[in-house]
């Protein structure tokens, strides 16, 4: 099943808000639960895929699994999604050293099995796995303040560490395509952060790699970036994928301009800032006024800027929702 | 002959070793610490805010250039403080409680320390005792909170009522920032200053301490 012509040729406006955490007000599990029980994780989608009948259901987004199986510690807690906590790299000798973990190991298993199980729900929906990018895992590895400075200090070292993420993270997503996923969403925010030039070498270069190792034509990878600004848009469309997902920083209109009209964009309504802080009638107003910017654009996909927090009410997503249904009902 | 224009590029390039040599040099050849700081470190931060406003620099040039400056204050700060020359102000910089990112606080405390200000870097997950405790025993006249969760930004709130309790809160000016932090929410919770940047914290700073 392709994502692009799920989009492409559906007669409706479409959303993919990443929302997991909003499900546990559905099911009254814990984030703690979400993140080391796949079972949670059906559950929370299942729940939220009947409330607003969505054709996608997703992993959790989790930006700590893949380097908690490297070896870093993360802090688990019941209302917020995980952090890596320390630094696990620091070094170029460490670096050279750093074994490669396989899919599955530690809490990566969780999500593997967590896709076979979205797999087998009724009304067979697209399924999203989720992951981390090659530079923000890297990041992860070394520290995200330090990896900053070390793409310019020390590249060689960042280089060593991209080379095993992207080796691992290839074998991740052909695991995420064998237990049964359509997609994943591969989030790679802390490259949003580097210049482009720095976001062209450190990021897209290895998701380039990566995405025909594992064939896009088969496996739909929409590439998340809830950091990058318009200017960031040619080095991230140098990794030759079809899809993107976009955070609030970026002017989705302008970069709708920009892309060819086969190359999805999603985006990008601020998650904290209109999904945690807005009352839900300014946030219906919010999403209404996205979809009437983009309706020339049949490549948009109305979503938030990135994956909803926790303490993000239920509401909010009501109200994103009847956005939708309004702006759908008026075009048909 | 010392070109000390070269401790501004050293600062502007990222280039620390550099920034640090030319340093040492120039208070061997007798130039004023002062001077150094006023007429070629802090032109050079501005600069560098200026360029990361305006998409010329990014995070990884901004901490770099934080690094060199921070290299050459090393140096300098004993001696301006022997002079009796006073940073613009001592900021307590911290994550509040529950929250484990780091990136904002430390662009905002590159800032900060390239406008003058002497910058005490409590770190993540900081506890509002340990923002008063800053406050009493290393004379903070300024805190600067930041937050990238939604869910943590109720601690900001928490610390200024500690402080309130603990009898300090008139003793400093508040600023704080982070992703989720709008300046309705800074009003509320009663800070004295908002910066939805980096570069921004410089005058929130300013604004809040000169009024």
């Amino acid at each position: 099943m392709k994502f692009n012509h799920l989009v492409l040729q559906s007669p409706r406006r479409l959303a993919l808000p990443i929302s997991m955490y909003p499900g546990l007000a559905l099911t009254g599990a814990k984030v703690s639960d979400i993140v080391t029980n796949p079972q949670a994780q059906l559950a929370a989608q299942a729940a939220i895929r009947q409330r607003y009948q969505s054709p996608f259901v997703l992993c959790a987004m989790d930006l700590s699994a893949e380097a908690e199986a490297f070896g870093c510690t993360i802090a688990v807690s019941d209302s917020e999604v995980p952090t890596v906590t320390g630094r696990l790299i620091t070094s170029q000798e460490q670096a050279d050293k750093l074994a490669v973990p396989q899919p599955g190991d530690r809490r990566t298993g969780v999500y593997l099995e967590a896709v076979r199980l979205l797999r087998q729900m009724p009304g067979q929906p697209f399924v999203f796995a989720g992951c981390i990018g090659p530079f923000s895992l890297a990041a992860r590895l070394v520290g995200v303040s330090e990896a900053m400075e070390l793409t310019i200090a020390e590249p060689e070292l960042m280089h060593t560490l991209l080379e095993k993420c992207t080796v691992f993270l290839t074998n991740y997503l052909k695991a995420f395509r064998a237990a049964g996923a359509h997609g994943v969403i591969m989030a790679e925010p802390a490259a949003g952060l580097l210049s482009p030039r720095g976001l062209s070498a450190y990021s897209s270069a290895y998701v380039k790699r990566l995405a025909a190792e594992v064939g896009d034509e088969s496996f739909n990878i929409v590439l998340h970036n809830c950091a990058a600004k318009l200017l960031h848009l040619p080095a991230i469309l140098e990794t030759g994928l079809k899809a993107f997902h976009f955070g609030a920083p970026m002017d989705i209109v302008a970069a709708l301009g920009k892309v060819a009209p086969d190359v999805i964009l999603c985006g990008n309504l601020d998650p904290a800032g209109v999904f945690v802080q807005m009352p839900p009638a300014e946030i219906t107003v919010k999403a209404a006024q996205l979809l009437t910017a983009t309706t020339a654009h049949r490549n948009f996909v109305l979503s938030s800027g990135c994956d909803l927090p926790p303490n993000a009410p239920l509401a909010s997503l009501d109200a994103f929702y009847a956005a939708l249904k309004q702006a759908n009902a008026a075009a048909h | 002959m010392i070109e000390l224009k070269q401790l501004h590029e050293a600062i502007l390039n990222g280039d620390a070793k550099t920034a640090k040599a030319v340093t040492e040099q120039a208070l061997a050849a007798g130039h004023e610490p002062l001077k150094l700081v006023q007429e070629y470190m802090m032109p050079a931060m501005n600069e560098v805010g200026r360029r990361f406003e305006c998409n010329e620099y990014f995070v990884p040039e901004l901490l770099l250039a934080a690094r060199a400056m921070k290299a050459a204050l090393e140096l300098l700060r004993p001696l301006l403080a022997a002079k009796g020359n006073q940073p613009v102000g001592r900021v307590a910089l911290g994550t509040v409680k529950g929250d484990l990112h780091d990136i904002g606080k430390n662009l905002v405390g590159a800032m900060l320390e390239g406008g003058g200000y002497e910058v005490i870097d409590l770190g993540v997950n900081v506890t509002p005792e340990q923002f008063i405790a800053a406050i009493k025993d290393k004379k903070a006249n300024i805190v600067a909170m930041s937050a990238l969760l939604t869910t943590t930004m109720p601690s900001m709130k928490t610390t200024i009522d500690a402080m309130k309790a603990a009898g300090v809160r008139d003793q400093v000016k508040i600023i704080v920032g982070g992703a989720p932090i709008t300046e309705k929410f800074a009003l509320e919770i009663g800070a004295d200053g908002f910066s939805e940047s980096a570069a921004g914290a410089v005058s929130a700073a300013h604004k809040a301490v000169n009024g």
